[in-house]
């Protein structure tokens, strides 16, 4: 297996699916963010959207604290610094790994 | 699926804009502003001091009452028409640290640049001159510094109309200069020092708020421009609040 191939084996697969990372990256940049904005932003269907958001809690990456607004329960999800920082050193991996990829197609 | 990351990113730090209430309260704010300019903002020939004060403090009570009605007006509107509709973000708490980086960095980019301009101006040109030139030069450099947040803000939050009102404002800004220039400054005898208020100085401080009363006024009506379409817009997008499925 060449190197890149084995560093893209290393990449964190709980975020490395296409919708948990769209769902990290976008509560990245905010502190918090409820279960209607992700679905509107994500696309997913709602069951889908739960699996997902369940199996990034389940990893350690998600909080979920609910409240409610009178009567009304209202979710709000937010990065654990344990998904921050998961987010951040995905994010460095997959950068080196193009980089590798770009230099080693130039050659 | 595919997966922009940087986009998802973007998309959520300019979330706030995306129901254009923002910019439609900040042209309003703006509006108002450039109107105490036009009102208040002709200088008497005496006493110039009391005169600076009045004014000083009627466009601090503005923007203070402004900010404040606007803050708690987006809180009530958002609250009613955006979260229902396209649900509830709470932005990052930015830290001292975070603020004095931007801070920084706006003086470096923005700043700087024309301070640098003005310094060379200086040296080139005499006092006097650069002081009979403000009404032209203060409106293209309060324009520049605009365009440049409006452009950085805009590439930060990927928001493109943004870009769009960052030209328009520098154009604005440059329209206003050339406007100055082409009616004529006023000049300046080569004995006049600064504080001494001369008739002269006056038609100076006069043309600079005139000056800076229309890019306000124009600024703040493409801004409610801009908030409006992009409302218009969001509101054909997201029609009801969002509902459960039966």
């Amino acid at each position: 297996m060449s190197g890149s191939l084995q560093d893209l084996s290393g990449l964190n697969r709980v975020i490395h699916e296409p919708a948990r990372l769209m769902l990290v990256a976008l509560l990245s940049s905010v502190e918090s963010a409820d279960f209607l904005f992700l679905l509107k932003e994500s696309g997913l269907t709602k069951g889908n959207l739960s699996v997902h958001l369940s199996r990034l809690e389940e990893a350690g990456y998600l909080r979920m604290d609910k409240t409610f607004q009178g009567k009304v329960p209202h979710t709000e999800y937010s990065l654990t610094a344990n998904g921050k920082t998961a987010f951040n050193e995905y994010r460095k991996k997959l950068d080196l790994l193009i980089r590798g990829h770009s230099r080693s197609t130039k050659l | 699926m595919n997966v922009q990351i940087d986009t998802a990113l973007k998309r959520a730090r300019g979330y706030w804009f995306i129901d254009g209430f923002t910019e439609m309260a900040a042209g309003g704010l703006f509006v108002i502003l450039a109107g105490i300019l036009f009102i208040s903002g002709y200088v008497p020939q005496a006493p110039f001091s009391d005169w600076f004060l009045s004014l000083t403090s009627e466009i601090v009570v503005a923007k203070l009452i402004g900010i404040l009605a606007a803050i708690l007006l987006l809180w009530w509107l958002k609250d009613h028409f955006t979260y229902p509709r396209t649900g509830f973000v709470r932005a990052k708490r930015v830290t001292a640290t975070q603020v004095l980086a931007i801070l920084r960095n706006v003086i470096l980019f923005l700043f700087l640049p024309i301070l640098a301009l003005l310094a060379v101006s200086l040296l080139i040109a005499s006092v006097s001159n650069v002081l009979a030139s403000m009404p032209a030069w203060f409106p293209v450099g309060l324009g520049l510094i605009w365009g440049g947040v409006y452009l950085l803000a805009g590439e930060w939050m990927g928001l493109h109309r943004f870009r769009l009102l960052a030209v328009m404002m520098v154009m604005t800004g440059i329209a206003i200069g050339v406007w100055q220039l082409t009616i004529g400054l006023p000049t300046f005898s080569s004995d006049t020092q600064l504080g001494n208020f001369q008739p002269i100085g006056l038609e100076t401080i006069n043309r600079t708020l005139l000056s800076l009363g229309f890019l306000i006024l124009i600024s703040g009506v493409i801004l409610m421009i801009s908030g409006l379409v992009t409302f218009l817009r969001y509101r054909k997008e997201n029609p009801t609040p969002y509902a459960e499925e039966s």
